[in-house]
């Protein structure tokens, strides 16, 4: 029984859901960058993820702060530019957050299931009551 | 569908998109020398045999295809165990892409050697050198996920193939026909592979 509750403890925490990456905007950066090994410019990042310079700028901060993006200044065809790309620490981080929510999503599913399988059950019990 | 299968198929759309930008390295050096020195010790078993495989086509069949399913074998269990450890949560996906990748390859060589031995018993002599072509045809589709310099290997298993098929009759069914390609070919990959790994684990 108390090796039971021992294996239940903590069964919800969930420790895998990084605080830096569970932020929308954030999420999608790093989404887009863990699917574009070589980089993207910042003005695709901008689009893909629907940001504006600030909100894209003040995100990418927070990650290379965290060493989880990695932000290269360049020139093409004379003009400045900027690649984003994200670093081995970073990819390994989001494949462990990508782990956490598919877990949580699981254990949401399952007991969504749980609970119409159990309401099916109580309406069949009222019909027959009814009969 | 509810809302929640829809977000676990977008994870795992997700994780799939994330394969097929990482390199594959679920292949281990050392098993992959082992199935080069696997060819060799059966061109070696061929040559005492099935010296006339002409006229023992079976055990000249036995012999390779022997060989082929303990190599592949062996690679399989260790790309298994060694996907585990290398790409951790992204084992799955990385191994049902290998596995995507070289399944035609095997399949064709298994079923082409069906026909042929039924078929067109004549034409046997076409069997190394087709084995040869369609291991190449695998390497060439694994490439892309594999270190940029195993096209020299697939390269390596046209060259020979179409030397072996171009060599004709009982001469092509000659053991180091098949032992020479394999041995040095595997052993190719496998310093590839080695080097790769090494200048992998230097980057990171």
């Amino acid at each position: 029984m108390k090796a039971k509750r021992a294996s239940r403890e903590g069964r919800f925490a969930y420790e895998g859901l990084d605080r830096v990456i569970h932020e929308r905007a954030r999420l999608s950066v790093l989404t887009c960058l863990v699917t574009n090994l070589k980089g993207l410019t910042f003005n695709e990042l901008k689009q893909l993820c629907s940001l504006t310079d600030g909100n894209l700028s003040r995100h990418l901060s927070v990650l290379e702060k965290d060493e989880m993006v990695e932000i290269l200044k360049g020139h093409e065809r004379n003009r400045p530019q900027t690649v984003c790309r994200i670093t081995a620490s970073g990819r390994k981080r989001y494949l462990e957050y990508l782990t956490t929510l598919e877990q949580v999503v699981r254990d949401a599913a399952k007991g969504a299931k749980e609970e119409a399988a159990a309401g099916a059950v109580r309406k069949l019990g009222l019909a027959e009551v009814r009969a | 569908m509810t809302d929640l299968d829809k977000a676990l198929g977008d994870i795992s759309s997700i994780r799939r998109q994330v394969a097929r930008s990482t390199q594959f390295r679920g292949y281990g050096p050392a098993t992959l020398a082992a199935t080069g020195l696997f060819a060799i010790v059966a061109a070696g078993a061929q040559a005492f045999w099935a010296a006339d495989p002409a006229r023992h086509v079976g055990g000249y069949l036995g012999i390779w295809v022997s060989t082929a399913i303990l190599s592949a074998g062996l690679t399989g269990v260790q790309m298994f165990t060694r996907s585990r450890r290398m790409h951790s949560s992204m084992s799955g996906e990385m191994i049902n892409m290998a596995v995507e990748q070289f399944l035609p390859s095997a399949g064709t060589g298994l079923l082409l050697t069906i026909v042929l031995l039924r078929a067109a018993p004549d034409s046997m002599w076409m069997l190394p050198g087709m084995w040869q072509v369609i291991f190449s045809l695998g390497i060439f589709s694994s490439s892309r996920f594999l270190p940029r310099p195993i096209v020299a290997a697939g390269a390596w298993y046209l060259l020979t193939g179409l030397i072996c098929i171009g060599m004709g009759g009982s001469r092509a069914l000659n053991p180091w026909a098949m032992g020479i390609p394999f041995g040095a070919g595997q052993l190719l990959v496998a310093s590839i592979i080695f080097f790769a790994s090494k200048e992998a684990s230097d980057e990171s």
